[in-house]
């Protein structure tokens, strides 16, 4: 019989750091990249010597990118592996990191991912399509926008209202590519790309890095970290698509199915959840995400966004952090950054953007393939 | 005379070259790697002709594009196919706002003239009425 992560060693994070989503620039990725871990490892007053492995999150850097990296905080000689899985590298570099030490192979151990904006290259499989190359991200969420709003009778300005929230919440974060409010006008006044689909409602794809280290019992312990601060893992699922009937939206049904395992092997339901960091590259993706995990039956997600309830300080927290919408999404770091920010959160450390009484929070993303990741994160 | 531009996915009746699985998936286009319902392949998977019929489940008018060979805008619908399959291509009208649930059929249009002064026709959908 398989074993879930809470059936092994208890994990915790005890370190997270980052390097601000940005704008492409020259700034080199190897900057990017030691500027959180640095941050990191400053985060859990611990020493680069402490890691015993290192899980390099990147989709766009090409081949062995880590070590020409990591060899400038001391080469140590510790095992290193690149994690490549579409927007949930990260997400998967945080999982490996985390069984890792539940299973008792290291104590301390680095996830950080890190991203420049470079082209995408995926090789052919060998079949033809009818158009693809007509088909960005963005049309085929506006093709969700439009079957999402035509399904539940709901209007293109309230799904516009997800962006304006999240716009709002990375105008706190000083880690975000986007920092400025926007009102609902704004966002819907902007450059139409698809459909309703507006500039500010999609993602600015960037660059930046995001790094987090998890820690066993014993590595807390022998390290002298603060247990106060260490926010224990309590659950982490991973899923990939099956053949869905015709109309579900893949994306939705993947959400639904890996969100429910994680939620019962961690015996926790959407009731409890204080903090939620999603994959929101699209404004339609967070109504649709939220319903799929549980906090409100499908088609009724707009409510709670104009009740306030998705707010910091409402019932449920909704991508405090900005979202892939303002923080920003340079693919390798971004789930690593969702469990930095769920892990403040916890901690009470979040400032600005504190949610109220945080106790437990989780991490959703998605990737092109498609995969689906799920953490969830305690305050012991 | 007139070439499809893509003759390995569609004829010149408008028909999906799709395939079917002895397990009964019916899938587009066809493909010899594998059955992606029961991992089946070889002579498991036949080739199957799809009517080019089907329901508008959603479509939208895209406005920007990387590609400026692809001129804005156009319209990119989702279409599940009487057969089974879903797919997503570009309908006929550029702007067209079509209601889902609409039923849709395959047309032939000319994007382009060969060398040898022959019209090449690419597949797109429109409303069937
Ligand atoms: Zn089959």
């Amino acid at each position: 019989m398989a074993r879930t992560l809470k059936d092994l060693r208890p994990v915790y994070v005890v370190g997270v750091g980052w390097h601000r989503y940005q704008n492409p620039s020259d700034t080199p990725y190897v900057t990017l990249g030691v500027t959180a871990i640095r941050e990191a490892l400053a985060d859990a007053r611990i020493t680069w010597p402490s890691a015993e492995s290192a899980y390099v999150a990147t989709a766009l850097l090409g081949m062995a990118s880590g070590r020409p990296m990591l060899r400038h905080l001391g080469a140590t000689g510790i095992p290193l592996s690149h994690v490549e899985n579409a927007s949930a590298s990260g997400s998967t570099a945080f999982r490996q990191a985390c069984i890792e030490v539940a299973s008792g192979l290291t104590d301390v151990s680095l996830a950080v991912g890190v991203d420049k904006r470079n082209p995408v290259r995926r090789d052919s499989t060998g079949m033809d399509n009818l158009a693809e190359d007509a088909i960005a991200q963005f049309t085929h969420f506006s093709l969700l926008t439009n079957e999402y709003a035509h399904r539940h009778k709901v209007s293109f300005e309230d799904i516009a209202r997800v962006a304006v929230k999240n716009h709002r919440n990375g105008a706190k974060n000083r880690n975000a590519q986007r920092q400025q409010e926007r009102s609902l006008d704004e966002v819907l006044g902007g450059k139409k790309v698809a459909g309703s689909l507006t500039a500010l409602q999609c993602t600015p794809i960037g660059e930046g890095a995001a790094a987090a280290i998890v820690a066993s019992e014993d590595g807390i312990k022998r390290l002298g970290i603060d247990p106060g601060r260490a926010i224990r893992v309590i659950g982490s699922t991973a899923r990939s698509e099956r053949v869905y009937a015709a109309g579900l939206g893949f994306d939705a049904v993947l959400t639904k199915e890996t969100t429910e395992i994680a939620l019962q092997e961690a015996q926790v339901s959407p009731q409890d959840l204080d903090i939620i960091e999603l994959h929101d590259a699209f404004t339609v993706e967070e109504l649709h995400y939220i319903e799929n995990i549980g906090l409100c039956p499908e088609g009724q997600g707009v409510h709670l966004l104009k009740d306030g309830a998705l707010d910091i300080g409402g019932r449920c927290a909704v991508n405090p952090s900005g979202g892939l919408i303002a923080m920003g999404h340079p693919i390798g770091p971004t789930g690593i950054g969702q469990i930095g920010e769920i892990t403040l959160q916890l901690r009470g450390e979040a400032g600005a953007r504190q949610h109220p009484k945080a106790r437990t929070g989780l991490a959703h993303m998605v990737g092109v393939g498609a995969v689906c990741y799920v953490h969830l994160l305690q305050r012991p | 005379m007139e070439t499809l531009l893509k003759p390995t996915l569609y004829t010149s009746e408008g028909a999906l070259l799709g395939g079917r699985c002895t397990c009964g998936h019916v899938f587009f286009p066809m493909q010899g790697h594998g059955c992606e319902v029961c991992g089946r392949h070889g002579a498991d998977l036949q080739p199957m002709a799809l009517t080019g019929r089907g329901k508008l489940l959603s479509s939208t008018v895209v406005h920007l594009h990387a590609d400026k060979a692809r001129a804005t805008p156009f319209t990119i619908g989702k279409i599940a196919l009487t057969d089974g399959p879903v797919v997503r291509t570009l309908l006929v009208d550029p702007v067209q706002q079509i209601a889902p649930g609409t039923e849709m059929v395959t047309a032939l249009v000319p994007v382009g003239t060969g060398d040898d002064g022959s019209a090449i026709l690419d597949l797109r959908f429109k409303p069937e009425h």
